[in-house]
């Protein structure tokens, strides 16, 4: 096959903006409580259902985490009137509270977590450099990201690329739950990197542990270890997401969830390539 | 004890694991003959084979560390994933050393390589990992099915390979009939996630020679076979696809249709690609004669997989498989990372042969049997299983109590293959380092657990 031919009928890959936070057809999105769906038998059924422990009831609270979600969809198949679906990829948040749903069993209202505090100021820059750090993930994580850089979705058309130091890097891309045996190791990649600084936890095992938060082996997510500006959940999270929250990081777009639900109306600000 | 010595003599280790009292070895012998078990009463401390059959070096240090056994005269007993304790370091007077890692330059999992150097040349290496271990076994105890399975998909890199092998445990342990579309379907996700694997690996090894284009080319292919992956499982990666008892997904006739003739097409791009890029001299010479494995010390590491059969041993347990028949492993003599990479693109091809075969014949029926039945009584069941995973052979050992799972031994392709890193290395330059350890491609994360 000639190359240059095989080239220019190749044509172009990347995504749109408009297609690139768009969840295909036949994934399962992610849950979304229903208040006025959750009687005392479904909430029961509920936290029986979940093999990874999303639900939890505690305090006169009801509680979905997305971050312990795995995505197998078969909360909102099998209780459509307790849980809804939420497709899109704009998932990534700054703050821990906001993958977290919270409906107040009493009142039947959502808790609301309060405005999301903002990125910070001196990393909304043009370009961003990352250097991954893998902590005790299955390797599924580091290929996602590896993944963003992909011609589909194309990291480098906004600024972003990932360098082999930690001395060159704006922020520190982190993927697991920190293994015991990668928490020095992770802590001296940080001291390395230049301020300002910031940090991604990727994936549902770097944002909360996932199904490893209760080993003893772990620490049970990076904010435990060093401090946190964007979560970006995922069982692993996917290449849009992990951009979705890189682009928050640079101040570029406006974070979509706010105590774990979409805020409402389109966020003013559309991604936008540097 | 004799016989056993003489097992694996002539045979290769499958497993080392510890079922209080016992320790059972679990010895393939050669071509197919049928699988022994060995069970050797220890309490405490247990004679070491580690000095006659190097192969059983990690599982002893693995026992010892995991549950307290002390092999008597291990030859160089260390940590293996514990790194409270204090590593000895293999030094070579007079060597330069060079460490490497466990945070590397690229996007890839956490270990660290001592390397001992004349100018640029490798004499020795030393791996250290352990850096990705979070406790996956001792997580297991206790585990419903539904949460274990959960465990299994993220164990290892091979989602697919790790679930499955999880479920046909279970499955034997409890005397699960699965119906055989699931068992189809399960194929179709495995080489699915075979395929996946091997053209990463070799879009890694284009990287690392400096060929973008080809490597971008592959990576393109091996986008479009995970958007087939996930059409089917709803997840870029299968997992929740698998469950015990079956699979929790279906496919109707226009989805395996459509899937079929996708994968034909990407099936054919990849074949004019890879064949065309093994053409090029420049990639020939690059990758031939560099990290080579003999034989010898194939079987002596008791080594599976593509690594095994890219040095014209070993056997690949899709062989013994019903519905892979006709079946004939790929080898390749060289042992060196060319070698290892025509074993993978001819896996490839053997892949996408298989994937439209078992698209076009999948039988009719569920996907799913009910496990109720006789699990229910809280009796104590074991059994094991192994799967032909991408990187080579997945065991998973599992002892249930009714239901849950009370114990469970997994042993990962990677926990076999890595010592053939510190052989492939010995002799060559410092920078072919990247390029031999692509052409492995081992999962940290599953040698770790």
């Amino acid at each position: 096959m000639n190359p240059l031919w095989q080239t220019l009928r190749t044509g172009l890959l990347t995504r749109s903006l408009q297609n690139l936070f768009r969840l295909p057809a036949w994934a399962p999105g992610w849950p979304v409580l229903r208040p006025e769906g959750l009687s005392h038998t479904v909430r029961r059924e509920l936290l029986e259902l979940c093999p990874s422990v999303a639900f939890a009831e505690e305090g006169g609270e009801f509680r979905l985490d997305l971050a312990h979600c795995v995505l197998c969809g078969r909360c909102f198949q099998t209780f459509p009137q307790a849980v809804g679906e939420l497709r899109g990829l704009e998932v990534a948040v700054t703050r821990r509270e906001d993958l977290v749903q919270r409906v107040d069993l009493a009142t039947g209202n959502f808790v609301d977590p309060g405005p999301p505090p903002p990125t910070r100021a001196e990393l909304h820059l043009p370009t961003l450099a990352f250097r991954e750090v893998s902590a005790g993930n299955t390797g599924l994580d580091d290929t996602e990201v590896a993944l963003a850089g992909n011609p589909f979705h194309d990291m480098g058309r906004f600024g972003f690329t990932v360098v082999a130091s930690p001395r060159h890097a704006d922020a520190l891309l982190v993927a697991g739950p920190v293994s015991q045996n990668m928490r020095e190791a992770l802590l001296r990649t940080y001291q390395a990197t230049p301020e300002p600084k910031g940090v991604v936890a990727v994936g549902n095992e770097a944002v909360g542990g996932e199904v490893f938060a209760e080993s003893p082996q772990v620490a049970g997510g990076v904010d435990r270890v060093l401090p946190v500006d964007v979560y970006v959940p995922g069982s692993p999270a996917r290449p849009a997401a992990i951009l979705h929250g890189l682009l928050l990081l640079s101040g570029r777009v406006q974070q979509m969830l706010v105590g774990g639900r979409r805020v409402r109306g389109k966020p003013e600000q559309s991604p936008k390539a540097s | 004890m004799e016989a056993l010595k003489q097992a694996l003599g002539s045979g290769r280790l499958v497993a080392l694991w510890y079922d209080a009292p016992h320790l059972h070895y679990l010895v393939e012998g050669p071509e197919g003959s049928p699988l022994q078990e060995f069970q050797v009463e220890a309490r405490g401390s247990f004679p070491s084979l580690a000095g006659e059959f190097p192969a059983l070096d990690w599982f002893e240090r693995e026992l010892w560390e995991e549950h307290s056994l002390v092999p008597e005269g291990h030859p160089a007993l260390k940590p293996l994933r514990n790194h409270c304790l204090p590593y000895p370091f293999e030094r070579v007077e007079g060597l330069h050393e060079v460490p490497v890692g466990p945070v590397h330059a690229g996007i890839i999992e956490p270990g660290h390589f001592r390397f001992s150097v004349l100018g640029e040349k490798i004499l020795h290496l030393e791996l250290r990992l352990g850096y990705q271990h979070r406790g996956v076994e001792r997580l297991f105890q206790g585990a419903g099915l539904e949460r274990a399975r959960l465990l299994a998909e993220r164990a290892g890199g091979e989602s697919v390979a790790h679930a499955l092998a999880f479920c046909q445990a279970v499955e034997a342990a409890l005397g699960l009939e699965v119906p055989p579309r699931a068992r189809q379907l399960r194929r179709v996700l495995l080489e699915l996630e075979r395929v996946f694997g091997h053209l990463g690996h070799l879009a890694g090894l284009f990287t690392d020679i400096g060929y973008a284009y080809a490597a971008t080319q592959v990576g393109k292919v091996r986008a479009l076979l995970q958007g087939q992956l996930e059409r089917l499982t709803g997840h870029r990666y299968g997992r929740n696809a698998l469950t015990v008892g079956g699979v929790s997904f279906d496919l109707d006739p226009k989805t395996q249709l459509e899937v079929r003739g996708a994968l034909s097409r990407l099936g054919l791009e990849a074949e004019a690609q890879l064949l065309s890029a093994f053409k090029q001299p420049m990639v020939l010479d690059r990758l031939r004669y560099v990290g080579a494995i003999t034989p010898a010390q194939a079987r002596w590491l008791g080594l599976v997989g593509p690594a095994a059969r890219a040095c014209g041993l070993g056997r690949d347990l899709r062989q013994d498989d019903g519905l892979y028949q006709p079946f004939t492993p790929v080898l390749r003599a060289g042992g060196d990372v060319l070698a290892r990479a025509q074993v993978y693109l001819e896996e490839v091809r053997q892949g996408f042969r298989h994937l439209e075969r078992f698209l076009t014949e999948l039988p009719p029926g569920g996907g799913w049997v009910d496990e109720a039945g006789p699990s229910q009584e809280g009796e104590l069941r074991t059994a094991f299983s192994r799967v032909e995973a991408g990187r080579g052979e997945l065991f998973y050992w599992v002892r249930l109590q009714g239901r849950r799972v009370e114990q469970v031994k997994i042993v990962d392709p990677s926990f076999k293959n890595w010592r053939a890193l510190e052989l492939a290395v010995r002799g060559m330059g410092l920078p072919d380092f990247p390029l031999i350890n692509k052409s492995f491609d081992l999962s940290y994360a599953g040698c770790d657990l």
